[in-house]
């Protein structure tokens, strides 16, 4: 009887462990349109470790489900900074910034509101 | 564009100034639903009223070639198979039933319909197509009476997809000029073209252009007999897009192709000195040309209020020949066929919060001119079919859980007269993702049963017909009305597991004639033909055939999705017995519909552009005619098999590389054709070798002539 406990309990923790690799993480991520959507999200899809990605165009929210032993949140901000987005932790460069399509200026009250009006 | 629409019609484009989602010549899609490009390739209309798969582009690059026939090979509800084994002609099976009881059209026109009914599936290129609907069980009934088992539509490459990609921020003028290269090692290629242009804020033009062929003939089975014919096709078409003010829309289109094959014997495989002239061979020569226009408009006021109109004139052209006229002309035969037609439409929809209506008035009109030649049986004859057809369809959708859709048309047919075709469609989605459809109506068609089924003439059978004159056989008589009601329930649940999405589905239908021209192969010898009605006193149907089926799709993780489907067919069809022997009508399964099918597909994506993906499909034992001359019924059942396919694909910005296997674990059908071959010495026969005249047949086919088939090819984003 104490085996088959013991045994229950392994298996158990064995897919409280399956559960436990993945984390949840929800953060805002400037940005204006479809384009800047999958800029965001191929970003972080091509990570290893990242389970899935989804960024929302009205909200700003980007959902991200990962593997905390392979990354760190902080490699998810950067990541997303590195393709010219900002995130709460990490700013984009200029640089990086400055190669995003001329529709996806989202530091650019003009091409907000037009997508907005639009 | 980065999104497209699902089950968006001929006038679907209206809704890409994005503001209206017209729908109009389909009136049951409720809502557009917006697909992402990186979403699955086939997808299910949650908010369909009918059962609709949406099959993309992406979806279609899986398949090996090259044509509409072929693109159904990664779907789990269709099945292709070869008609014979001389032809080279591909034929699709929904429910277990020949394709020619689905309504395939062409962005609602008809392609696949009267002389085309058995070929015009290789008359539209994979690398045109856009995306295909495929409605299982009845379709919409403002569309025409032909549906019986569902409904394809084939959306091809408008001149706004590829001016719309050129355009879209981000592709730096990519995306108008498209071009496809393939070869493969049965000695085909192929080169496909899509180029499309913006003249004004108005006018777009686009053209899209297809030729293919097969210089080099194989006979890897040693038969003597070509694997597959030799010939060309042409094909063209000239598409101009017009975006009005006020609501206005049109497209124009211009078709026009050609195509020529050739099969049969190989002079090669026999001794030196061999005259062509002394072989079988079969030819057949098609060519069409056909304009369409199309005209809609949407009160922009009332957006709910739409009209649109269809206008197309077409001519069809085939030429054929069978066997060796001059060695054994007893089982010769050569057709020639020209039809002329056209088709007129007007549909308009209108719309009250959650009450909705379509109503349509369509003209069809075919002269029909035929010369058939076969010994005892050569008959010229010609007639007219004109159906003009008054249709009305009503959606109510109180709510997103329900969805009640009924409709009925009445069809003047000028040789069955009167005809009533009511159909009904509902939904309910009690719970959130899981969802219930009924489907329940009629159809009905004219069948062309020789120009149906011509490869089926690659045979030494004795071709007889009840009556016994033969002018229903070529069609346009009362006795070639077929008619079938059929019936559909399905299940539907989209969950999502592990962040993940997924799909199951369930369905059960059932599809029951009335009446229907029979193709019988079960009297040893023989090929017969004949009518076969509901009797008054036994009320039997002539043909049923009753399905089942279970699918599931899911996405293991980013870059992995499955698919898993299993299908039940059960087909009876009441047959006569003509000698008596069993002294009453028998029902017996249909021939070439295995019992069980099964599908299993896996696809994965790797970082850098590489696509894999792999298909295995199994078949079942399939009824097959016998070739014991002493039995009757004489059925044979032909093993079960399994194929698989296979494709790695590398894509860049500019386009991709492919490399795949047809056929890969090798599956050959033994004999092929029977009576080709010296049964002693295995060396090839030629039509005066009396065990020839007897035993050749080569329409028992039930599986893969060619084995294991590689081949290679590019598309080219400009």
């Amino acid at each position: 009887m104490k085996k088959i406990l013991l045994l229950l309990l392994v298996v158990g923790n064995s897919f409280a462990a399956l559960a436990q690799k993945k984390v949840e993480i929800t953060f805002q991520t400037d940005g204006v349109c479809g384009m800047c959507e999958k800029r965001i999200e191929t970003a972080l899809l091509d990570m290893n470790g990242v389970w899935t990605a989804d960024w929302d165009q009205e909200t700003h929210a980007t959902f991200v489900v990962y593997n905390p032993k392979k990354l760190s949140e902080m490699d998810l901000y950067k990541a997303v900074a590195a393709v010219g987005h900002d995130t709460p932790k990490v700013k984009a460069k200029d640089e990086d910034y400055a190669k995003v399509h001329a529709c996806c200026k989202y530091r650019d009250e003009e091409v907000v509101s037009a997508h907005h009006g639009g | 564009m980065k999104h497209f629409f699902l089950g968006v019609a001929v006038l679907s484009t209206l809704s890409a100034a994005g503001q209206i989602d017209t729908s109009l010549y389909n009136s049951l899609q409720i809502d557009e639903v917006v697909v992402r490009e990186e979403a699955a390739g086939l997808t299910l209309n949650a908010k369909s009223a009918t059962l609709d798969l949406n099959i993309s582009r992406k979806e279609l690059k899986k398949a090996a070639c090259c044509n509409l026939s072929e693109s159904f090979e990664t779907n789990p509800s269709i099945d292709v198979s070869f008609t014979d084994a001389v032809t080279g002609t591909k034929q699709i099976q929904l429910f277990g039933l020949a394709g020619k009881y689905a309504q395939i059209q062409v962005e609602m026109t008809p392609l696949v319909r009267g002389l085309l009914a058995n070929s015009g599936l290789n008359f539209i290129p994979g690398t045109w197509v856009q995306s295909i609907q495929l409605t299982k069980g009845i379709g919409a009934v403002n569309n025409g009476p032909e549906s019986m088992t569902g409904q394809i539509n084939v959306e091809l490459l408008k001149p706004e997809d590829l001016v719309d990609a050129a355009e879209a921020p981000g592709s730096e003028g990519r995306g108008d000029i498209l071009l496809n290269g393939y070869v493969n090692q049965g000695g085909r290629f192929e080169f496909n073209e899509a180029y499309g242009v913006r003249l004004n804020d108005k006018w777009m033009l686009a053209s899209l252009g297809h030729f293919s062929g097969r210089q080099q003939g194989t006979d890897m089975n040693g038969d003597g007999f070509l694997d597959n014919p030799l010939g060309y096709q042409v094909n063209g078409m000239l598409r101009a897009r017009y975006f009005g003010q006020n609501g206005w829309e049109g497209i124009y289109t211009f078709h026009a192709l050609e195509d020529v094959k050739q099969g049969g014997q190989m002079l090669s495989a026999f001794a030196p000195g061999t005259s062509a002239e002394d072989l079988w061979s079969s030819t057949m020569k098609q060519g069409r040309l056909a304009f369409t226009a199309k005209t809609g408009w949407v009160n922009p006021d009332l957006p709910d209020q739409s009209v649109g109109t269809i206008l197309q004139l077409y001519s069809n052209e085939m030429d054929g020949a069978m066997g060796n006229s001059t060695i054994d002309p007893a089982h010769a035969s050569s057709l020639y066929g020209l039809q002329n037609g056209g088709m007129a439409q007007v549909l308009f929809r209108h719309g009250w919060g959650t009450w909705s209506q379509t109503s349509g008035i369509l003209l069809t009109a075919d002269q029909y001119d035929f010369d058939f030649v076969q010994t005892d049986l050569g008959t010229t004859m010609g007639w007219m079919e004109v159906d003009l057809g008054l249709s009305t369809e009503w959606t109510y959708a109180p709510s997103d859980q329900f969805t009640a859709v009924l409709g009925a048309r009445y069809d003047w047919n000028s040789i069955v007269s009167h005809q009533v075709s009511p159909r009904m469609h509902l939904r309910w989605e009690p719970v959130e993702k899981h969802t219930l459809r009924l489907a329940a109506g009629r159809g009905f068609r004219n069948a062309l049963p020789l120009v149906e089924e011509w490869g089926r003439l690659a045979t030494n059978r004795t071709l007889r017909s009840q009556p016994s004159s033969l002018y229903h056989v070529l069609g346009g008589s009362y006795l070639n009305m077929e008619e079938a009601y059929n019936i559909g329930l399905s299940y539907a649940w989209n969950f999502t597991l592990n962040y993940m999405p997924g799909s199951l589905q369930l369905d059960a239908h059932s599809t029951e004639f009335g009446q229907t021209v029979v193709q019988d192969y079960w009297t040893p010898g023989q090929r017969y033909l004949y009518t076969q009605f509901t009797s008054s006193v036994e009320p039997i149907r002539p043909m049923t055939s009753n399905t089942a089926g279970a699918s599931m799709t899911y996405q293991i993780n980013k870059r992995t999705e499955m698919r898993l489907a299993y299908r039940y067919q059960d087909l009876s069809v009441v047959y006569r017995d003509e000698f008596g022997i069993v002294a009453q009508d028998v029902a017996l399964p249909a021939p070439f519909v295995p019992k069980h099918r099964l599908m299993a597909h896996l696809s994965r994506e790797f970082k850098g552009g590489w696509t894999v993906d792999a298909t295995l499909q199994r078949y079942g034992e399939q009824p097959i005619p016998g070739i014991d001359p002493s039995a009757y019924p004489s059925v044979e059942m032909a093993p079960a098999f399994n194929l698989l396919h296979g494709q790695i694909r590398k894509a860049w910005a500019g386009g991709d590389v492919y490399l795949g296997v047809e056929n890969g674990l090798n599956v050959r059908q033994g004999n092929a054709i029977d009576g080709a071959v010296n049964p002693q010495t295995g060396e090839a026969l030629m039509p005066s070798a009396p065990y020839f005249q007897s035993y050749f047949d080569a329409t028992r086919i039930w599986g893969p002539i060619f084995g294991r088939m590689v081949y290679l090819g590019t598309n080219l984003v400009l």
